[in-house]
């Protein structure tokens, strides 16, 4: 083939790629195709493998790692006894949210359901260039595109992609991560923004003259349609005036350890209408994450 | 080798690139087996190994689709560009070839990254693409193994 020919056919290739690329971003169908496809023999793989991981690891646990067992269990019975003293004194709190809650006519939010969720793996292959997870529920098992996700310290992230039964959930530290917060003392509005892996996030539009301090706890607002309002997602490291702006750059520090998941929370929409409980002294469902406590 | 039998191979060549790419973050382990199916002009097999290969590294990524099919261009581009030059089938061609899509790997991932506006650490993109290029060496060297050991009467 002649030199001519060849840059001609180059040429129309490359042209064929673009026209299919921009078809594709307005249109998402080869995403779509490819996530329907690719994702769902990729989970099937990794379920098995992550599923033989577990079981030599609890092998591991239970026949080979027993000579710390029983200082373990001593510590966990104090920690057992220390939960419950706390338990006991926030069931007041508890009592006193429920009154103030139908006080001001806040609904529960019952249209939130808890699915348990595996993680099958952190980035996989070379086009996870997002900050992503790949977990083992998919839009059939209810891991569709938007759900929430948490831990029992906070907020991990939204399902990106999924296929019927597996998904990639794009993680809050992710540069492309922006989330409608507040701070939960000074009720400081921002936008909290990924800055990649291992680094503060960043919480951007806070006025200088919010007050906001540092080792406040930061909530998420619900204003952005995409997270319900009130998880946790990180804690305030530093505070200082912007040199750039009018806003206070303020950095905090994911409440979870993101390199270091394996079973996920997601909160499911059920579509069912609020409701406020008068008779039950606790709330039956899901009603938010746990009050947030002094954590280290 | 039989049909058969190179399906088996090619669909467990599959199965251990996923699990070698859960183990090893966003590096491409199938460019190993295309160079195998390039140096052995099975050209048959890859008409069908290739697009499974592209579906399941586009469905497991989280960038637009494309970015597999110009990245696996690329690599077979430059096996015939190098073949034009040099014997394929030797241990020196393969290292060159592979610091060679080491090279593209960083190049193709700065390109595609204004389409989709996405922010870029050029370290770690050259650590993944240095990754890469140490991967495919090895990764070639089994799957070669492998294949020699079963058919000997291709070699």
């Amino acid at each position: 083939m002649s030199l001519r020919r060849l840059l001609i056919l180059a040429g129309v290739l490359l042209i064929v790629f673009l026209g299919m690329y921009s078809w594709n971003q307005s249109t998402h169908t080869l995403d779509d195709l490819s996530t329907d496809i690719g994702l769902e023999i990729g989970g099937n793989i990794l379920e098995p493998v992550r599923s033989l991981q577990d079981t030599l690891g609890s092998f591991w646990t239970n026949y080979v790692d027993l000579v710390a067992v029983r200082e373990e269990n001593e510590a966990l019975k104090a920690h057992v006894a220390t939960l419950e003293s706390r338990l006991l004194a926030t069931s007041e709190d508890l009592a006193e949210l429920k009154r103030l809650r139908m006080l001001l006519q806040i609904p529960v939010d019952k249209g939130v359901k808890t699915l348990g969720a595996r993680v099958l793996s952190g980035q996989i292959g070379p086009n996870a260039v997002l900050e992503s997870i790949t977990i083992n529920r998919g839009y059939a098992t209810g891991g569709r595109p938007g759900t929430p996700l948490v831990s029992g310290r906070g907020l991990i992230g939204r399902v990106l992609r999924a296929s019927a039964h597996s998904a990639s959930v794009l993680l809050i530290t992710d540069p492309s991560s922006n989330i409608a917060v507040y701070t939960q003392k000074s009720r400081a509005m921002g936008i909290m923004r990924g800055n990649g892996p291992n680094k503060p996030l960043l919480l951007d539009f806070v006025p200088r003259d919010e007050g906001v301090m540092m080792g406040e706890l930061i909530v998420t607002s619900g204003l952005d349609g995409w997270y319900p309002k009130g998880l946790p997602v990180a804690k305030i490291v530093s505070v200082e005036p912007s040199n750039f702006t009018e806003f206070l750059a303020i950095t905090a520090e994911p409440l979870v350890d993101l390199q270091h998941i394996e079973e996920v929370l997601l909160l499911e929409q059920t579509g069912s209408p609020p409701e406020v409980e008068e008779n039950q002294a606790q709330p039956s469902q899901f009603v938010g994450p746990p009050r947030p406590t002094g954590r280290k | 080798m039989s049909s058969l039998v190179n399906v088996g191979f090619w669909l467990l060549f599959t199965v251990v690139g996923v699990i070698v790419e859960m183990l090893i973050p966003r590096i491409d382990a199938f460019v190993a087996g295309i160079l195998v199916l390039l140096q052995e002009r099975r050209y048959a097999s890859l008409l069908w190994v290739l697009p499974l290969f592209v579906a399941i590294q586009e469905g497991l990524g989280t960038r637009m689709f494309g970015g597999s099919i110009v990245w696996y261009a690329v690599v077979i581009l430059l096996f015939f560009v190098g073949e034009r030059f040099f014997t394929t089938d030797t241990v020196p061609f393969v290292l060159a070839i592979s610091a060679a899509y080491g090279c593209a790997f960083y190049g193709l991932h700065i390109l595609m990254a204004p389409l989709q506006e996405l922010a870029i650490d050029t370290g770690k993109l050259m650590d993944v693409a240095i990754l890469q290029a140490v991967v495919i060496p090895v990764v070639w060297r089994i799957c070669r193994y492998a294949r020699r050991t079963e058919t000997p009467k291709d070699e």
